[in-house]
């Protein structure tokens, strides 16, 4: 419980770091962005959404830094962003929460596949020492990991889509349908979403087999292996319960340190396949100068990553016993 | 599991080794055993050639690629041919050419992100691990901060306040975010370092901090620098062509992200310009993998046992006489256990080290033995031998001779039949149950695996019968559901015997049980252990440096030394008339307890190196008594009273 208390902690201070971070890079950049988009857009938009771009950069005019910072603080708690000007009028908030879904399943979905998938092809490739699978997969899978996830999705979206016209190429459903909680739409969804996840599992696995391929490796010359080998266990037994639950432990910090990487490629992804995900958003809020939208779902994306964080410690928690216990 | 302990003679005709046998081992890191183990490698080498292929590349631009990459002098959208090996843009400019154009800026961007974050990582990571206290404290979180910050959407946020990214934006940002997870790493390297005894001679010497971290730590941690700047290197340029690729790099830059912005704004897979697409993200993954590559080539030399070495038998000293058929089962007074001519040898990247060499004994039923020596004089090799417990870390093979246990030829058994016999007729108790206990289960746990390996208790008769053998060694049958990291070390190692007593089998082998333990622990544990035996009446091998231990405890000594065996005796004989010169000095090394108090004599030198074991007699360079003979040819075991030495002074003996 400390354990997690701890993290929890850890939690704030990152995204409390963030938070400052969004405040603090578009008025100490050179130039000042801030206070220079703001003189731009002056008497150019109207006045909602000018204090929309108050909200978001926190600047106040006639106001010294620190109470800007108090204030902005203040308007992010309470889940204010500002208005967006691409989806003008609505609150960044209600834009952000509609992207939110697509992601949660494309994003959230692979990587938690590539994860498992990943863990277990490592393990079982280690555990096979010197096997086909053990001396081809370092190479293959150091090279695939090298491939930028944007080029396998316009490769893919070439390939599959534009040659062989198996998949759709792009979009998170047919344009001639609407969202609705239907078998239809649910399908059609499904079919769109084929391509951007093979995408995200094929490059994001390789990290996984080859960090869990040499955390068995490592774990395999530990005494209790050969321990559990002289007590006589099924290789089985000594593969899951004695190696892999002792090799996974260090796979699920990786998760965490991986994870920045792994929402960096599904950015791109989404970004190639127009997915109506929150990294598709995110760039589009960068071309369109949409700043209030960028700032709220950089927030987002911290938050997403610092929670798959947290659930990390949770789940090692629960697999080590050790680090239950109060130190 | 065994393919690492696969028997005498199935494996006869493996082949020699590939022609790159991989490097020595680095553990130390010191740079130029790095450096030679680098050189070795085939991935490494592959990594290098790939490396300075795009080095020339981005060096002579000019001299290589056939035109100018921006000049528009060419129809739009060319198929590849003779003069336009991929192409050319809807600009009509030549794709190979601006291809070879781009690698400048994309190795740049590499090389300079990867020092940038090199020195950062360096610098925050050694200061932290070195300093310590509130540095630390205050230097870890930031680390950790950054560590979990996505650096992605980030750099994306700053290049849009920017309007695009140029090379220095680029370095700048993902070197200051990018040196975290080295600095990790570094840091607890720097911390195990200070413990260690080279860096408190250079304290204790009065050696400056700045002196101590430049020549006695950053050399022992190239590796993981090397690592450090590969991993951000590799980052840097994924990151890049993904900033150039959405248009945030500088749209007129020669680069391969930039390419392939153009490409896709330009849809160039469809308009039947393919190449334009597919060759710079072909080129962007080429160079991570070349960076990738040499990292895992680090990765292996650093950490040997992700290699796998092949024991090349045709390099092993002399041919083994092939196994003679196994003798007919048991007759009544059979002992427990005869072990034949078992020799063990050793792959390394040369020739093959022997390090058991051709050892013979037998165990009476309920015989206590104690094999002494010093640490790498193959003790424990001989143990986990005759339990075919051989393999990682120890990547030792049996190449010859015979473990007959119960009637059967243990070296022989196939891995099915050789489970049944672990645990329920021979048991191991190892050195230390703090690493032999899996961390993640609770002692229950660890003895129901156990039990439902072997029987077909239920789970009450488990349970009944693990708190039996807790009560056997005095430990609370409440510890049962405790995990190993709960429990002292003496009741760990207790807990392990309990462990290995489940069946109550013929032969228990024991490594050094009680050497993690303090000497009052140590004693009384053995007196356990004693009682226990005479109680069940199982034989014991017990392994241990510290003859002193189980002077009063066992009936028969076996000195090892190099491999063979110097000396087998009666205990009480060998401590009385000790023959060999290494037995006398190594009682000369440990006080008696009770005799008047005497001077350690211990043995000067240390036990030769296996991989060039001096001829004749191995002991011979340390021995006070060396004669010309000892040298001059291998020293048989000669019969003296019912002892066994290999000494010459005892030929005429015997």
């Amino acid at each position: 419980m400390r354990f997690v208390l701890r993290r929890l902690g850890f939690f704030v201070v990152t995204l409390w770091a963030a938070i400052t971070l969004n405040f603090f890079i578009p008025r100490l950049m050179p130039g000042n962005p801030a206070e220079a988009m703001m003189a731009r857009y002056h008497g150019r938009i109207n006045p909602q959404a000018l204090h929309a771009l108050e909200i978001a950069f926190g600047v106040k005019a006639h106001q010294s830094l620190i109470s800007e910072y108090f204030d902005y603080l203040g308007n992010v708690f309470r889940g204010r962003f500002g208005i967006s000007l691409t989806f003008f009028p609505d609150p960044v908030m209600h834009d952000v929460l509609q992207a939110l879904p697509w992601t949660l399943v494309l994003v959230g979905v692979t990587t938690v596949l590539a994860f498992f998938l990943g863990t277990l092809i490592g393990l079982v490739g280690a555990w096979r020492r010197g096997g086909l699978m053990d001396s081809a997969m370092p190479p293959i899978f150091v090279i695939t990991s090298a491939f930028p996830y944007f080029w396998i999705a316009g490769i893919a979206i070439w390939l599959f889509s534009l040659k062989l016209g198996w998949l759709p190429h792009g979009g998170g459903y047919d344009p001639i349908d609407t969202p609705a909680w239907t078998w239809h739409f649910a399908h059609d969804a499904f079919v769109h979403s084929i391509l951007p996840a093979l995408t995200i599992l094929v490059t994001a696995i390789g990290g996984w087999i080859l960090t869990m391929r040499n955390n068995t490796i490592s774990v395999l010359t530990e005494d209790y292996i050969r321990m559990a080998r002289a007590k006589g266990l099924s290789p089985q037994r000594i593969m899951w319960t004695y190696a892999g639950r002792n090799a996974i432990l260090p796979n699920l910090t990786g998760f965490a340190m991986s994870l920045g990487f792994v929402v960096a490629g599904a950015i791109l992804v989404e970004y190639v396949f127009n997915y109506p995900g929150v990294g598709y958003m995110f760039l589009s809020s960068v071309t369109n100068e949409d700043y209030a939208l960028m700032q709220g779902l950089f927030l987002l994306i911290v938050v997403a990553v610092l929670t798959a964080i947290l659930a990390a410690d949770v789940a090692t928690a629960f697999l080590d016993p050790r680090t239950r216990d109060v130190r | 599991m065994s393919a690492s302990s696969v028997g005498a003679t199935d494996q006869l005709a493996t082949p020699p080794a590939g022609p790159a046998p991989m490097v020595a081992d680095a553990r130390q890191g010191r740079g130029r055993d790095l450096w030679r183990a680098v050189s070795r490698s085939k991935k490494a080498a592959v990594g290098v050639l790939l490396l300075l292929f795009f080095g020339v590349l981005a060096v002579i631009p000019g001299q290589i690629a056939p035109y100018s990459p921006t000049a528009k002098i060419f129809p739009p959208g060319l198929p590849p041919s003779r003069q336009h090996w991929l192409g050319t843009t809807t600009l009509g400019q030549d794709i190979y050419s601006q291809l070879i154009w781009g690698t400048r800026l994309s190795l740049l961007i590499a090389l300079a992100v990867g020092a940038v974050a090199t020195i950062l990582a360096v610098l925050v990571g050694v200061s932290a691990g070195y300093l310590g206290g509130a540095t630390d404290g205050f230097l870890s979180l930031v680390t950790d901060v950054i560590l979990v910050l996505p650096i992605f959407p980030l750099i994306i946020v700053i290049a849009a306040y920017e309007k695009n990214a140029g090379f220095l934006t680029v370095v700048v940002v993902l070197g200051v975010l990018g040196w975290s997870y080295g600095a990790r790493q570094l840091r607890s390297q720097t911390l195990s370092l200070r413990r260690r005894d080279f860096l408190e001679s250079a304290r204790v010497r009065g050696e400056r901090s700045s002196y101590v971290i430049l020549h006695e730590i950053l050399p022992t941690m190239t590796s993981l620098i090397m690592a450090t700047f590969l991993g951000s290197a590799i980052y840097a340029v994924l990151t890049a062509a993904g900033l150039q690729f959405i248009g945030l790099g500088d749209p007129n830059s020669q680069s391969w992200g930039t390419m392939l912005y153009w490409a896709q704004s330009n849809d160039a897979l469809l308009a039947g310009m393919p190449l334009w697409a597919i060759a710079p993200g072909v080129c962007v993954a080429l160079l991570g993998a070349a960076f990738a590559l040499l990292n895992y080539a680090f990765d292996e030399i650093s950490s040997p046992a992700l290699r796998v070495r092949k024991l090349d038998r045709a390099r092993l000293p002399k041919a083994e006489p092939s196994p003679e058929p196994a003798k007919p089962a048991a007759e009544e007074h059979a002992p427990v256990l005869r072990v034949e001519n078992l020799t063990v040898a050793y792959a390394t990247d040369r020739a093959p080290v022997v390090a058991v060499d051709h050892v013979d004994l037998e165990l009476a039923r309920g015989e206590f033995l104690a094999i002494v020596g010093e640490s790498g004089c193959g003790k424990s090799t001989l143990l986990y031998a005759i339990a075919r417990l051989l393999g990682a870390p120890m990547a030792g093979e049996i190449v010859g001779g015979r473990v007959i246990f119960q009637g059967q030829d243990l070296v022989l058994l196939e891995e099915k039949r050789l489970r049944a016999v672990r645990w329920r007729n021979l048991s191991v108790v190892m050195q230390s149950a703090m690493n032999a206990l899996n961390p993640v289960l609770t002692v229950a746990e660890q003895m129901r695996d156990a039990c439902r390996a072997h029987s077909t208790w239920s789970k009450a008769e488990i349970d009944v019968r693990s708190r039996e053998v807790l009560r056997l060694v005095s430990i609370d049958p409440v510890h049962l559901h405790s995990y190993p990291h709960q429990l002292s070390g003496g009741m760990r190692q207790r807990a392990m015997i309990a462990m290995a007593l489940l069946f109550t089998p013929d032969l228990v082998i024991m490594d050094e049980p009680t050497s993690a333990l303090d000497v009052v622990a140590q004693r009384s544990l053995m007196v356990q252990i004693k009682e226990l035996q005479e109680q069940l009446g199982f034989a014991v091998i017990f392994v241990t440096h510290d003859m002193s231990l189980v002077r009063h405890f066992s009936d028969r000594l076996l000195v090892m030394y190099a491999g063979q065996v110097a000396e087998l005796s009666k205990t009480s004989e060998l401590f009385d008339r000790p023959l060999h010169p290494y037995s006398q000095g190594l009682l000369a090394a440990f006080p008696s307890l009770h005799g008047p108090k005497e001077r350690l004599l211990g043995i000067p030198g240390s036990p030769p190196n296996l991989a060039n074991p001096p001829g004749g007699c191995r002991f011979a360079p340390r021995c006070p008594h060396v004669e010309p003979r000892c040298t001059a040819a291998e020293v048989p075991l000669y019969s003296v009273n019912g002892s066994l030495v290999r000494c010459v002074l005892q030929e005429d003996a015997s």
